[in-house]
């Protein structure tokens, strides 16, 4: 067994082959140098069926090539992937990734700002590009995250940011990704949750929602005022950071990324964004497809919190929560599966196993590696970047040696911007060192 | 013997010397003039209803037609039909009025001060000394209320503490605070909870109260044997050195049965209770210690047979408000159980009738007094047979609280507490006219001297040229008459105008109207004094005072034909919206609401054919391979197993796998208490046995994943935490019937982070706050329960003199030294792992298993060498600082080095994903997918010792089996059927059809509530009951930074719905 272990770790250090496997803290991988070629491997585009014997080849960061019959430039280096598969890298359109390290330790906890309003956050410049949590996420193929501000009513910006570089300048694929509201509770607390009661819920609920809508008035005004200014050659008058930071919002080039699960809460931010005139996507949509055609009305998208979630109500089927994602495809709602879990980033490796669990109770295969790389890249707006293996899309992708949707497949390889990057981690150095510990003191131990 | 019996007899003498009859102080001088109204009453022409104050006939209801009722002195001299109406009584004429006993409220509660600190016993919830009688001070409000319900006497309890001390039946009459004091009750009373809204101190949930109840018990059960009557009893030697009375403890003597003490001279205990769930655990305690028991319902009693086979109870009235189904979206969070709550609640008092015919009512919970008749009437409607209510509010609750003697029937002899109704007791218009208690007279609507109402033809002076007279139509009830003054031109055209403002009073009408049918222009008014002449006949003398401040005199008398008609104001169309039927649309399902089952499966023999079995035992994975059970057992498995003869049930599973139910080693779902008993820092005697709630719709969503067992641990607050509870997925059963008593009894231990307050925002400062501390405590807690334990010893020897005294807490920790218990302890970093082996090495402790132990993999080797097993997270992490070094190949590291190592969820969701953690051994590691299921099934069971009964698939196990529509470790198979006991407690296509079933449900119960038009509950709004109800989230939990309202909020997002 022992041995058997050994092997098998041994095999899977080797595997991360483009880079010589060491004890000490991961190294950003090396700027590519030259050319790329992924031979030999089941080759999954997310445009079309899988090629098999395909073959992908990237230069200077960029995917050139892709297909059966492609042609290797010279000098290119040759890596063969003959049984595996090559994929684009997982996506997971909503963490903390960078901005927290330890949960219960609030000096790594950098994820909300204080007060409730705080457009002007940006999440990207607060990403540790040394937090031990994102190699762990990296090692199993998940490369791309959102990393976004949460707490109070708008919490800030998120970024696009890819989990490989040396500062967060490198790592910051789009800075502004969405502006992030989470949307005031408007149903009532569990029967258990004590304090409150209904009418003062009701009047937090009032309250809340007038703030949010004054809000947007205030930052309206500005915005409009800025404009007039700018119009008639005036000086713009003093600049107010949150509200400058809500321009993008109401310019339509950042989207309000609203956390919303039930549906009075989805349907009131939907008819908010329509009256405000600004681009809206639902984070959670528990209860989404319970108003799809709404949803499709206005050409809301649905970041779906994760399926890996309990039934909200007591009479809700068992896997409510696995069919969220099927049910909004079904309507022809446009969404992506993230990979919430209560612990965040730490564990965003496990965001394929939410897809797995969609497709377990009825989303199509194809369609759930889609939901967690393709789709968030469409959803978050660089789908012109990443998402899919595509010629002129960055070569952010993964080598595995299954569907990396199955717990038990590995991922060999991965490349950002076509970097080879390395798959160890604080947890397989630690593992490396107990590995030690019981070969030295050998099997009676102690 | 004799001396206990003299003790308590001692003691009964204060209550029962106090007079049966509530009557005025006679030590008290008189001060004036004396009162010597007559007090001899003679009510005749009554309809008079009573239960049969025979004993031998007590099912019997008298009803006497034109009965006499005779009362002197605030006694019943006479009742019935040919009674001598002696000279000189008033007499009242009830023509058309029926005369029922006095209504008596069972149940009502008080707040009492607590006993002062330093006195009774070390913690306060335990109150036994406090006494109602010593604090009752009567209301007079709140006696009107009562009385205006027909209520003459009412039991008060004290409102707070889980022992909360004793009661007394008060009158409703209006007195002082001794007169009002019938008797005070020989029973103690009981909450075995605390509410969710308490703070402070031990206990701090549930569990801590049952736990601190019990032990009360025991101390006085100790007191009684080692002060109380070697004070008494100059033959017994005081051998307990200095221990001295406490009066909390010996209040308690007579409550706790003892060889000594004969039941009929035992206190009755009165458990209030807060949901079936807690009836049950109440009944439970009950019996543990032999006590005499009533219980005060919670009007959920419906819900569970088992709980309404009690011998006395004392059940509410107070039903549900219908849940707000106003919009769609308020709607679909209300759940068919509250649906079905609304609709089944008024039938409890009459499900509970059916299996317990003495049974009490009260108004207590209600939130109007005022309505207690309108609901009682309401249980009836929904199926309270009549004579039963009548009784359930007289007769029974006058035994129950020992005043049967004075109180409950109509008989000579009895006190004069008594109603006169208009009607039939139940009828929806009948009102209470009368309510006499102790002889006292009450009149709720005194009839009026004279009736105004009827048509009156007034007669007016000094109008020239304009009618003369008008009529005047008085309606309505005789205390808001409704009028119109009809005037009469010379030329004999009658016009209609309403008299407003009407009132009468003090036999005066007044009222005003438009005076321009009578030439004038503005308001007139209008006053008359209504009186009768000679002949009887009533007359009007008033006048009319015209806009223009002139006055006209008037005169009026009744119209011909004309007579007061009550009728009138019957509102028919209110009849026409009543719905035809009460009855309820759905019958109870268990438990009740969505997914329930209405019939427990059986237990047929079953063949499962042509699977892939992973049978976890030493026979491997078996392709093409047949599972044969029989009553609940697997009797056969493998490749050749034939179909037996008989009927069979095949389950035909090409394509598909079984493996056996998975267990969970660590969780806390169905908990009915809370998880955490956050105290104290040592809690071994709290019991999650005492809470497990069978109900909780997270084990039906576990057994949809494929687990079938778990281990309900108490939570992490605590270096020594409660006894722990294996259960078994019998979903539809009670929580009783789910244990898993094959199960070695358990304890949770904990280490680190969570029991020092690490992450609480406000650390209460308790010891340990340092994992050096926490060593320290644990090897305390052995030493003492070794000292313990020796004492004991030394007592058996000789079984001389009093027995130690019994302490839960250390009989817990006892058993863990022997053996008999098996630790589970919380652990984390590999300093605080090996501390604690070493501990345990120190006093012979073998530790069950280490739970999380995520740094379990630094220190393999000494956990195998301990003999413990590992209950790992699979591959959770960095959730707080001691988890840092956590790593997902733990398990696979620690099963390498010989550990028995399981994978665990903690968490109600991953509970039902277990089978794919499973898959994580594999990945990281690379533990053979054979192996790894262990980790999910055979493993966890020999961790609780349940393998000999669970765990693999062997013939002679539980057949607890799970068909999966693909490899059971791939993240994309789905669990088809799930069995446990060879009982399907799950199956998809059921569960399908299920969820069709579900909304049909709703789809009618929220077209009863929108037809019924009955008033619904605010958004959000919470009934008095929900601080009964704890959320089985363990709050020291593993992440919580700290206990924030966002951070609830993440938890209910990802964990609500229950």
């Amino acid at each position: 067994m022992n041995k058997l272990m050994r092997c098998f770790w041994l095999a899977v250090l080797m595997m991360a082959f483009a880079v010589p496997a060491h004890a000490a803290d991961e190294v950003p991988g090396p700027a590519q140098s030259k050319p790329i070629a992924l031979v030999g491997g089941t080759v999954h585009t997310m445009h079309g069926r899988p090629i098999k014997n395909g073959t992908v080849v990237f230069d200077k960061g960029k995917i050139v090539a892709v297909g059966r019959n492609v042609k290797i430039p010279d000098g290119a280096q040759r890596v063969k992937v003959n049984g595996k598969h090559v994929y684009p890298a997982l996506f997971d359109a909503n963490t903390d990734m960078g901005l927290i390290e330890i949960n219960a330790v609030r000096a790594t906890r950098d994820y909300s700002e204080a007060g409730s309003v705080n457009p002007s956050a940006q999440s990207h410049v607060s990403v540790n590009p040394d937090s031990e949590l994102i190699p762990v996420a990296r090692a199993n193929g998940v490369l791309l995250a959102l990393t976004a501000p949460r707490g109070g009513l708008i919490a800030g910006r998120s970024a696009v940011i890819q989990l490989d570089g040396w500062t967060y300048e490198d790592m910051t694929l789009r800075a502004g990704a969405g502006m992030h509201v989470d949307w005031p509770r408007m149903s009532p607390n569990a029967p258990w949750y004590p304090s409150t009661s209904s009418t003062s819920a009701a009047s937090a609920r009032d309250a809340a929602l007038k703030q949010l809508e004054k809000l947007f008035d205030d930052a309206r005004a500005y915005w409009q005022a800025r404009r007039a200014a700018d119009k008639a050659k005036h000086k713009r008058s003093a600049v107010d950071a949150r509200f400058e930071a809500m321009v993008d919002v109401f310019e339509r080039r950042v989207p309000l990324i609203v956390s919303a699960d039930d549906l009075a809460e989805i349907q009131a931010a939907v008819a908010f964004a329509n009256r405000q005139n600004v681009r809206l996507i639902i984070y959670g949509g528990y209860d989404a497809p319970h108003c799809a055609a709404l949803l499709k009305e206005h050409g809301v998208s649905v970041i779906v919190a994760g399926t890996h979630r309990l039934p909200r109500r007591r009479d809700e089927g068992y896997d409510t929560a696995f069919t969220v994602p099927q049910r909004l495809r079904a309507a022809d709602v446009t969404y992506c599966i993230n990979g919430r879990f209560r612990f965040g980033a730490a564990m965003v490796r496990n965001l394929p196993y939410h897809a797995a669990s969609a497709a377990a109770f009825g989303l199509p295969r194809d369609e759930a590696i889609k939901a967690i790389t393709l789709y968030p890249a469409q959803v978050l707006g660089v789908a012109d970047r990443v998402g899919s293996l595509k010629v002129g899309k960055d070569a952010t992708l993964i080598v595995t040696d299954g569907d990396p949707l199955e717990i038990t497949t590995h991922v060999k390889a991965a490349y950002v911007q076509g970097r080879a990057v390395q798959l160890t981690s604080r947890h397989t150095r630690l593992n490396e060192k107990y590995q030690k510990k019981y070969e030295r003191t050998g099997s009676e131990g102690e | 013997m004799r001396k206990i019996v003299a003790i308590v007899c001692a003691a009964c003498v204060a209550i029962t010397g106090i007079s049966s009859l509530a009557q005025d102080d006679p030590t008290r001088p008189e001060q004036g003039l004396r009162d010597r109204t007559p007090r001899l009453f003679a009510l005749t022409n009554a309809r008079i209803v009573t239960p049969d104050p025979d004993k031998r006939t007590k099912n019997r209801l008298i009803e006497i037609e034109h009965g006499t009722l005779v009362i002197d002195a605030g006694e019943i001299k006479a009742v019935g039909s040919d009674v001598k109406i002696p000279a000189g009584a008033r007499v009242i004429d009830l023509t058309g009025k029926t005369v029922y006993p006095g209504l008596i409220d069972a149940y009502s509660e008080t707040k009492v001060p607590a006993p002062p600190d330093g006195t009774g016993y070390w913690n306060k919830q335990i109150r036994p000394q406090v006494n109602v009688a010593d604090h009752y001070t009567p209301d007079a409000k709140l006696n009107e209320q009562f009385r205006g319900q027909g209520i003459v006497a009412r039991l008060v309890a004290p409102s707070a503490g889980v022992i909360r001390g004793t009661s007394v039946v008060v009158t409703t009459a209006d007195g002082d605070s001794q007169t009002s004091i019938i008797r005070p009750l020989d029973a103690q009373h009981v909450r075995l909870t605390v509410d969710r809204s308490r703070s402070g101190g031990y206990p701090r949930s549930p569990m801590g109260a049952v736990a601190l109840a019990r032990q009360a018990l025991y101390d006085a059960q100790w007191h009684t044997a080692a002060v109380v009557l070697p004070l008494h009893d100059d033959d017994r030697s005081q051998t307990v050195g200095d221990a001295r009375v406490n009066t909390a403890l010996a209040s308690l003597f007579a409550t706790t049965p003892s060889e000594d003490l004969p039941l009929e001279l035992q206190t009755t205990l009165y458990f209030k209770t807060d949901h079936e769930r807690s009836l049950l655990r109440a009944k439970r305690f009950a019996d543990e210690f032999k006590l005499k028991a009533v219980f005060v319902g919670s009007g959920r009693e419906y819900r569970r047979p088992e709980a309404m086979r009690v011998n006395a109870i004392i059940v509410p009235v107070d039903f549900p408000k219908a849940p707000n189904v106003s919009t769609p979206e308020a709607a679909l969070n209300v759940s068919l159980q509250e649906l079905m709550h609304w609709d089944l609640a008024p039938t409890n008092p009459a499900r509970v009738a059916e299996h317990n015919p003495d049974l009490a009512l009260t108004s207590h919970g209600l939130d109007d007094r005022k309505k207690f008749l309108a609901a009682v009437r309401k249980a009836v409607d929904y199926g309270l047979d009549q004579d039963t209510a009548l009784r359930s509010l007289t007769i029974n609750p006058a035994r129950l609280l020992n005043i049967d003697k004075t109180h409950g029937t109509l008989a000579a002899g009895k006190t004069a507490s008594f109603i006169v109704t208009d009607g039939d007791l139940f009828a929806e218009k009948t009102r209470i006219v009368e309510t006499w208690v102790d002889g006292r007279r009450f009149e709720h609507k005194p009839e009026p001297t004279v009736d105004p109402r009827g048509t009156w033809k007034v007669t007016m002076q000094g109008v020239k040229g304009k009618p003369r007279s008008l009529t005047v139509e008085i309606a309505g009830e005789s205390d808001k008459p409704s009028a119109k003054v009809v005037a009469e031109s010379t030329d004999g055209v009658e016009s209609d105008v309403a008299l407003k403002h009407v009132a009468i009073v003090a036999a005066q009408l007044t009222g005003v109207f438009d005076s321009s049918a009578f030439g004038a222009e503005g308001v007139a008014r209008l006053s008359v004094t209504v009186t009768r002449n000679g002949d009887g006949e009533a007359i009007w003398k008033g006048r009319v005072v015209w806009p223009s401040g002139r006055v006209g005199w008037c005169t009026a008398k009744r119209a011909a034909d004309d007579k007061p008609d009550k009728e009138d104001v019957t509102d028919e169309d209110k009849d026409e919206d009543k719905a035809d039927d009460p009855a309820p649309l759905f019958d109870v399902n268990y438990p009740l609401g969505a997914f329930g089952v209405t019939k427990q499966p059986g237990q047929p023999t079953v063949l499962f054919r042509n699977a892939t079995v992973w049978t976890c035992g030493p026979a491997g994975v078996l392709k093409g391979a047949s599972v044969l059970v029989r009553d609940g057992k697997i009797v056969a498995v493998g490749q050749d197993v034939e179909r037996p003869k008989g009927k069979v049930v095949i389950v035909d599973c090409k394509g598909k796998h079984i493996t056996p139910g998975m267990i969970d080693c660590h969780s806390h779902i169905a908990t009915d208490g809370g998880v955490n008993e956050s105290g104290q820092a040592i809690t071994s005697e709290v019991r999650i046995g005492d809470f497990v709630n069978g109900d909780d719709i997270a084990i039906y969503r576990q057994l949809a994943g494929g687990t079938t067992t778990a281990n309900i641990l108490h939570g992490s607050a605590n270096p020594i935490g409660g006894q722990n509870q294996v259960i078994k997925f019998r979903w539809g059963m009670t929580g009783e019937a789910m244990k898993f008593k094959a199960a070695k009894p358990g304890i949770k231990f904990a280490l680190g982070e969570n029991v020092k307050q690490s992450n609480w925002s406000n650390p209460t400062g308790r010891y340990p706050q340092t994992r050096m501390g926490v060593e320290q405590i644990m090897r305390d807690a052995f030493r003492a329960a070794r000292d313990y334990q020796r004492a004991w010893d030394e007592w058996k020897k000789h079984k001389k003199g009093v027995p130690p005294r019994r302490d839960l807490e250390l009989d817990a920790l006892a058993e863990v030294m022997s053996g008999d218990r098996i630790i589970h302890c919380h652990s984390y970093r590999q300093d605080e792992i090996l501390a604690l082996i070493r501990v345990c090495d120190d006093f012979g402790v073998k530790i069950g298993t280490f739970q999380h132990v995520l740094e379990g993999y630094k220190v393999a080797d000494a956990i195998a060498k301990h003999g413990a097993g590992g209950s790992s997270f699979s591959d959770w992490w960095a959730y707080k600082f001691e988890v840092y070094d956590a790593i997902p190949h733990n398990g696979a590291l620690m099963h390498g080095r010989g550990v028995v190592v399981s994978f665990n969820s903690d968490d109600a969701e991953l509970g039902r994903r277990m089978n794919t953690e499973a898959a994580k051994a594999t990945k990281y590691g690379g533990v053979p997918p054979e192996q790894a299921l262990l980790f999910v099934t055979l493993n966890p069971a020999r961790q609780l010792r349940i393998d000999h009964r669970v765990g693999s698939i062997e013939p002679g196990k539980d057949a607890d089996i799970v068909v999966w529509n693909g490899q059971p470790m791939s993240t994309f198979t789905r669990c088809e059927q799930t069995w446990v006991d060879g009982r399907k407690v799950f199956d998809r296509h059921a569960d399908l059809k299920q969820r069709q079933r579900v909304s049909q449900m709703r789809a009618k119960l929220i077209q009863r509530i929108l037809d019924s038009g009955e008033p619904m509950k605010k958004a959000g709004e919470k009934s008095k009951a929900d601080g009964a109800f704890w959320e089985n989230i363990n709050r020291f939990c593993e992440h919580c930074d700290q206990n924030t309202a966002a951070h609830r909020r993440r938890l209910e997002m990802q964990g609500g719905g229950r």
